[in-house]
């Protein structure tokens, strides 16, 4: 037996779910099952490949699989990457549920001292609007399987969405992504005080910002800004509002689409996005681009962080990267991977000798921290590192 | 309890194996792996019995707070239980790498013929 995986717990506050002994071990459970496949079960897909599956494909066709589209056609077929792809599906159904018992349970009353903590709010804001039409994009299916997606609502104020995500994340990165569930904005703020150390925004913009994961570290590093995060779904932003007082983090949360914002033009010194591209849709991702450009003064910036797109990519890792779209209920997320981004940024406006391209180092190294290093579906985090586009204007 | 929230994600369910039956026991399996209902339910019993002849308080496992130590040798048992569950992955890889893969009846040849 190899040495022990990491334990990186999350870090509690007021409003995260509390769970009984069982439904912390069953919670536990789901975790120790993700990490024992990128440890043990994963790997094996490439060495059937390598071994087997290519060698055979190039005997009879004399030369290697052109694309993901080829190898998907052959590995569909093998039975260990059957076995891993049902196994791996189910460590993520078992997630969602085992988040939602400890909600469930106390669902009113979780809702209700939600609600009150917003009432009482003292630092930051919170605007909902019921009028906002969830566009599309985002009900086609219920995005990483959530059941009721992040916008369902299953009563008065209801946050538990956020309740159910907050847990989740953290299982679901297997704790690569910190204590705070914060890697992402936390990475990109340390790129920026590495690479632009004079650059000290004002006015943040997170888009898409789900419970506030990453907005928080935006709070924390520049500390005379006013920030500013959006997303379409009112669950996610109620229990985010909720956290973020309670982290001490004063966000301005607003129930927006991010294609189509209020913020008056030129008015953000930095713009920013996690994981938000690849939940859009070919056309939402040019509008939300376009309209980071009109919010953005001059020499202000966006930046997204994503996954790395699939270009230069050998065909079988982008495979199995590839692997949420269709396993995990990410509709856009293959196509948001092999997009121009050059081409999104020039049609918005920028100036493309100003683009960002690049990969970022995480934040989060914590030497116990195990990683795969790889880019893999059902290993968020893995990679130890995040891929960010965006453009100075 | 009530179950107020849903319970699948819109969205159709992909299945892996050519007979659909299969994930669902690959999802029985799991399921049954992560809840062990009925190893809860008898340490339950056994936590009952020991608060009734006052031997231990149910809150203080409630009120327990593992070491770190404690939480490392939990998650490496986890971790063998897992191997135990997954074994039968495992071993087909093993026997790729090991290159055994023979047929069953080459051997019973050999030892017929032997």
């Amino acid at each position: 037996m190899s040495e022990n995986t990491s334990v990186t717990e999350q870090t509690n506050h007021r409003f995260l779910a509390s769970t009984n002994h069982d439904e912390k071990a069953r919670q536990d459970f789901v975790r120790s099952y993700k990490e024992y496949l990128v440890k043990n079960i994963h790997a094996g897909n490439r060495e059937r490949y390598e071994k087997t599956i290519k060698p055979k494909f190039e005997k009879s066709q004399n030369r290697e699989p052109g694309d993901r589209f080829e190898v998907r056609d052959l590995m569909v077929k093998d039975p260990y990457y059957q076995m891993f792809s049902s196994l791996l599906r189910t460590s993520q159904e078992m997630m969602w549920s085992s988040c939602q018992i400890p909600v469930e349970k106390r669902f009113t009353a979780l809702n209700e001292e939600i609600h009150l903590s917003n009432g009482e709010s003292n630092q930051g804001t919170l605007k909902l609007d019921e009028n906002l039409e969830v566009p599309r994009y985002h009900k086609a299916v219920d995005i990483h399987c959530q059941p009721g997606g992040y916008h369902s609502e299953f009563g008065e104020n209801d946050a538990s969405p956020g309740m159910v995500y907050d847990r989740a994340v953290h299982i679901y990165a297997m704790g690569q992504m910190g204590p705070f569930n914060d890697d992402m904005g936390a990475s990109i703020v340390l790129w920026l005080k590495e690479n632009h150390p004079d650059f000290k925004p004002l006015r943040i913009l997170d888009l898409g910002c789900s419970v506030g994961h990453s907005t928080v570290p935006y709070c924390k590093a520049f500390k005379n800004a006013e920030v500013h995060a959006v997303d379409v779904a009112a669950p996610m932003l109620r229990y985010a509002h909720a956290r973020a007082q309670d982290m001490e983090a004063p966000i301005h949360f607003s129930q927006q689409n991010a294609e189509k914002l209020d913020f008056p033009d030129g008015h953000f010194d930095l713009v920013v996005s996690h994981i938000l591209l690849h939940e859009t849709s070919g056309k939402a991702i040019q509008n939300i681009i376009s309209e980071c450009h009109r919010v953005l003064r001059k020499n202000g910036v966006m930046i997204h962080a994503e996954t790395p797109p699939y270009k230069g990519m050998s065909p079988f890792d982008a495979f199995m990267l590839d692997w949420d779209t269709r396993n995990n209920n990410e509709p856009f997320w293959s196509r948001s991977h092999e997009i121009d981004l050059d081409n999104l940024s020039k049609n918005s406006g920028f100036d493309l000798g100003k683009k960002i391209e690049t990969l970022i180092p995480s934040a989060f190294q914590i030497e116990k921290v195990k990683r795969s290093e790889v880019f893999q579906g059902g290993d968020f985090g893995g990679g130890g590192q995040w891929f960010i586009y965006g453009n100075w204007k | 309890m009530d179950r107020v929230l849903k319970r699948k994600a819109k969205g159709e369910r992909p299945y892996f194996f050519e007979d659909p039956n299969v994930d669902k026991l690959v999802s029985m399996i799991m399921g049954l792996a992560g809840e062990t209902s009925v190893l809860m339910d008898r340490v339950d019993t056994i936590e009952q019995l020991l608060e009734k002849k006052g031997l231990l308080k149910i809150s203080e496992i409630e009120g327990y707070e593992p070491s770190t130590q404690v939480l490392e040798s939990r998650a490496n048992r986890r971790e063998i239980y897992l191997s135990e569950i997954l074994r039968i992955i495992e071993i087909e890889l093993e026997a790729e790498s090991l290159e055994d893969n023979a047929p069953y009846s080459s051997a019973v040849k050999e030892v017929e013929e032997g």
